[in-house]
């Protein structure tokens, strides 16, 4: 990698007469680079073009991601060009995927704007991914520097908090979305939401695409929700919510049903992903100043993060949202229906929930990260899940977690109320166990069982979803271990 | 002593075949292979090896262990005679090992499953004692809340009695003490320490506590080729060694300051190698030049004790 | 009604038993545990009274089990619960909280709506013990 092609050109006449010079003559190539501890690290997964040498398609990503354009120019002279320009510092292939390499780029902390994650973005994936010489480009993860993450502001509420307003400690909270997701009334839908409720579940939710349709319009839908949860507050005492899903076509009305939000008394509402960075950031602040928990649903991530080859990792999307200010984030289930390696999966969680994180390749993570005392994000595992995994779920991602069984409390034979129930119960009954030293992995579903003698809704749950599992090999999993998925 | 024959023979085979390490095999289980379960033995070597001389005491703790192991497997067996009562007095003069002792103490009863945590909570009487009313019986639950499931040590326990002060709140501390002492033997081992004719006072003026002690255990002082050993040991754990002359004037040492007030057995044998490490650092700093060898670094020489002032002829330090 | 507050309210009443695994737990974790109690369950009244100050540097549940032996001797009918803490940085609050003790009746509470312009409704959530009896006179 040190030929003569990729070494920089420092002589000022050759370096900027008129025409086009590689990438790495250019100066976006520097094997010997020591990256700064303020510096922004990204690194990318690339499969150059055929014939394309792995180190010049490094540094056309860095160059691309920085200040170069494709031919030289001579006003770079008039600016600190040595120090703008992005510098690709390793690329080495990827573990048995021939073609792939790994590339890794250092920026300096002055080419970003503080506190934007839409400057952030429109830098480091702005134009990258377009670029001919490369088949194909992922961004893998991303090492942001503390001084970074302190221009943020981060989670308005984070888990600590949250667990605070709600009173609720010591174990997953548990959710429900409201199926089916589209064509209720207002009214048979607030009627899921205090069924759900008073059964045990700590939340119901809106679903990604749920906003002020003919069906039902949103004030509708916001009315009848609420008095769903403050009946099933009456009921048991506790503390409860809906995430209100303020997604809406302008900053303006989102801001509208915010308000609302906040006037019936809610604890929490929803935006999904699609609405952008920059409304997302706006948002976060809105519920920073009234104590509302923030609910993000991923929706849409999937057309970017899930091929291996091309696109965002779900980790560095993650660790921009908790830059940006989310308090829940859905982060995948491992064992429901959704795309999701078990241990890549953990590596997200652990995003969102690190006071630091540490590199841990099996799981994905190729940076240390200093969160900066940015407060945690509360993951959410949606989709596909039911009573009978409770165990699995409990083991592999602990306490700080939002379980969202939709289909697995609504679909319950005996009634909503009665799937609520048997989640609740079987989820009491694996933190009762796990804190008790009882080997839950192995004996989670006998533990199940035992509790079902005196539980009927959780014996019909286990009678009807005790067999199903989602067992297909995942597309997003580590190049550094060979990963088992979990049955 | 019966259990020490029993501790020998734990290298021959289990009279069962060694099918079962259970303490619950039966008719034919040896007391060598319930001893070796609880991983006693090795404690007990440990004790024998780590503590210069103590001979009593180390024969009361191999009584105390034996009379647990036996009482473990005659409960197995249905024989039950309830908990045996296991409060104790250690008394002994400063630097004897009282709290030493206290520890692997607590250790031991852990393995045996008398106490089920195994740690030592080490007081005084201002620990336990308030000094304003009410403030008493706080202080000493909280104490007893910490040693719960392990041991409490308390040092220079007949201060929590004084008679010249009749409003003294060290009694209502005894009174807590004793009701905790009597209902909760399951929950915690309490050690009383101190000199030993102060504690035979203050047995003499509570006999109520006096009666929940079942075990005394008298620390004798060491001799002085016992602390020789100790102060041997001591340079051994922090890389130091007499040199031959060194160790000659040490033993003269330990004669003239056992002979003198507050000789603090162990803990004066500290002192002095603390005192002693402090010269010899002082030696080779004034001699600069000279070359520092390990051999230099490592090595105590006659000198170093020499400069003490137990060796200044009229001198009581 | 039930009040479901507390992190195992849907089981059966834990047995002192049971409650002295789960403090165990706390304890190996490090986490410093206190018992509270108060007749006024409403879901956001936070500060229940404090039954002595949170144990610290305990390693064992037996001086918790006897504190709450107290608590509940002297408020059979009242809700008491316990409480762990953890003083990690980051962490620095509540790790877990079990109803141990409640009253043998539970009347619940009212849902008590004003209605405002535009359907609109404000919520109220009020103890029917609470509404009926002062402090100390309500279970």
């Amino acid at each position: 990698m040190g030929a003569v092609e990729n070494i920089q050109i420092t002589d000022a006449k050759r370096r900027y007469s008129a025409g086009v010079l590689k990438y790495a003559q250019m100066g976006y190539w520097d094997g010997d680079y020591e990256p700064k501890e303020t510096d922004l690290l990204a690194l990318f997964r690339i499969t150059p073009q055929e014939g394309v040498d792995p180190v010049e398609a490094a540094a056309a990503v860095a160059g691309e991601s920085s200040t170069a354009t494709w031919t030289v120019v001579w006003t770079d002279r008039l600016t600190a060009c040595d120090m703008y320009r992005a510098k690709a510092y390793r690329v080495e292939p990827v573990p048995n995927q021939s073609g792939q390499y790994f590339c890794y780029v250092a920026y300096d902390l002055s080419l970003f704007e503080e506190g934007s994650i839409a400057n952030l973005t429109a830098s480091i994936i702005g134009n990258v991914f377009s670029f001919k010489p490369l088949k194909a480009a992922r961004l893998e993860d991303m090492r942001l520097p503390v001084a970074y993450v302190k221009t943020f502001r981060g989670p308005p509420t984070g888990i600590i908090v949250e667990r605070e307003r709600l009173d609720k400690y010591g174990r997953p909270l548990l959710g429900a979305t409201v199926k089916p997701k589209l064509g209720l009334s207002g009214r048979n839908y607030g009627r899921v939401v205090y069924e759900a409720l008073k059964g045990g579940l700590d939340f119901t939710k809106d679903d990604e695409n749920i906003n002020s349709q003919p069906f039902m319009h949103w004030r509708d839908r916001f009315l009848y929700c609420m008095e769903g949860v403050y009946r099933a507050s009456a009921a048991s005492g506790e503390v409860k919510g809906h995430y209100l899903n303020i997604t809406a076509g302008t900053m303006e009305e989102m801001y509208r049903r915010a308000e609302l939000a906040r006037e019936l008394g809610s604890v929490v509402m929803m935006v999904d992903l699609i609405i952008g960075w920059t409304a997302i950031q706006s948002i976060s602040n809105w519920a920073r100043e009234n104590d509302m928990i923030l609910h993000m649903h991923r929706a849409g991530h999937g057309t970017y993060t899930r091929q291996k080859s091309h696109g965002v990792s779900f980790r560095v999307v993650a660790k921009w949202l908790r830059l940006a200010g989310v308090d829940h984030l859905h982060a995948g289930t491992a064992v429901g229906k959704l795309e999701g390696d078990p241990m890549t999966v953990q590596g997200y969680y652990n995003i969102c929930r690190d006071a630091k994180t540490e590199i841990d390749l099996p799981r994905g993570i190729f940076f240390e990260q200093d969160w900066g005392a940015l407060r945690k994000v509360m993951p959410v595992a949606s989709g596909g899940i039911h009573a009978a995994q409770m165990h699995q779920l409990l083991d592999l991602f602990g306490d700080d977690v939002v379980l969202q069984f939709g289909g697995g409390t609504i679909g319950h034979p005996m009634g909503i109320q009665a799937g609520a129930e048997a989640n609740r119960v079987a989820l009491e009954t694996m933190v009762l166990a796990r804190n008790e030293g009882r080997d839950i992995r192995n004996e989670g579903l006998e533990i199940l069982r035992t509790a079902a003698k005196s539980c009927q809704p959780l014996r019909a749950a286990l009678d009807t979803w005790g067999k199903v599992s989602f067992n297909y090999t995942s597309t997003d999993t580590s190049d550094f271990v060979p990963t088992a998925s979990v049955a | 002593m019966a259990i020490n024959a029993t501790c020998e023979s734990t290298a021959s085979p289990p009279v069962n075949g060694g099918a079962s390490h259970s303490l619950t095999h039966g008719a034919n289980g040896s007391l060598a292979s319930a001893l070796a379960d609880t991983g006693v033995n090795e404690l007990l070597g440990e004790l024998d090896r780590d503590l210069i001389g103590l001979a009593p005491v180390k024969t009361r703790i191999r009584e105390i262990a034996a009379l647990l192991l036996v009482d473990r497997l005659r409960r197995e067996r249905g024989f039950s005679a309830g908990g045996p009562s296991l409060h104790m007095c250690f008394t002994g003069n400063p630097g004897t090992g009282k709290t030493t002792v206290a520890m692997r103490m607590a250790t031991i009863l852990h393995r045996l499953g008398y106490i089920r945590k195994g740690h030592l909570v080490a007081v005084t009487r201002d620990d336990l004692v308030g000094q304003y009313i009410g403030h008493t019986a706080p202080k000493t639950k909280e104490v007893l809340k910490k040693a719960m499931g392990g041991v409490l040590f308390i040092d220079e326990a007949y201060y929590l009695y004084r008679p010249e002060n009749e409003r003294d709140y060290g009694q209502e501390a005894i009174e807590i003490l004793l009701q905790v002492m009597e209902n909760h033997r399951d929950d915690l081992v309490v050690i009383l320490a101190g000199y030993k004719d102060r504690m035979a006072r203050f047995f003499e003026s509570n006999p109520g506590m006096s009666s929940r002690i079942a075990h005394h255990i008298d620390f004798p002082d060491y001799q002085a080729d016992e602390l020789a050993l100790i102060a041997q040991r001591m340079l051994d754990a922090m890389h130091y060694r007499f040199d031959d002359e060194a160790k000659i004037v040490f033993d003269d040492y330990l004669t003239r300051r056992m002979a003198q007030p507050h000789f603090a057995n162990a803990r004066s044998v500290r002192n002095a190698i603390d005192r002693a490490r402090l010269r010899h650092a002082y030696r080779l700093y004034s001699h600069p030049d000279a070359a520092t060898s390990d051999e230099s670094l490592t090595t105590i020489a006659a000198a170093d004790l020499l400069a003490s002032r137990v060796f200044a002829d009229g001198d009581t330090r | 009604m039930r009040v479901t507050q507390g992190t195992f309210s849907f089981l059966p009443e834990l047995t002192d038993e049971q409650i002295k695994r789960q403090i165990e737990y706390c304890l190996d974790k490090g986490w410093a545990v206190a018992i509270e109690y108060t007749d006024d369950p409403h879901p956001r009244n936070t500060f229940w009274e404090m039954y002595g100050a949170p144990m610290f540097d305990l390693r064992d549940a037996a001086g918790i089990i006897q504190e709450l032996a107290a608590c509940r001797k002297t408020f059979p009918q009242y809700y008491v619960r316990v409480t762990a803490f953890d003083s990690t940085h980051g962490v620095e609050s509540i790790t877990l909280a079990f109803i141990v003790n409640r009253p043998a009746n539970e009347p619940g509470f009212r849902l008590v709506r004003q209605e405002e312009p535009g359907r609109t409704v404000r919520y109220t959530i009020e103890s029917y013990a609470v509404a009926a009896k002062p402090e100390g006179a309500r279970y």
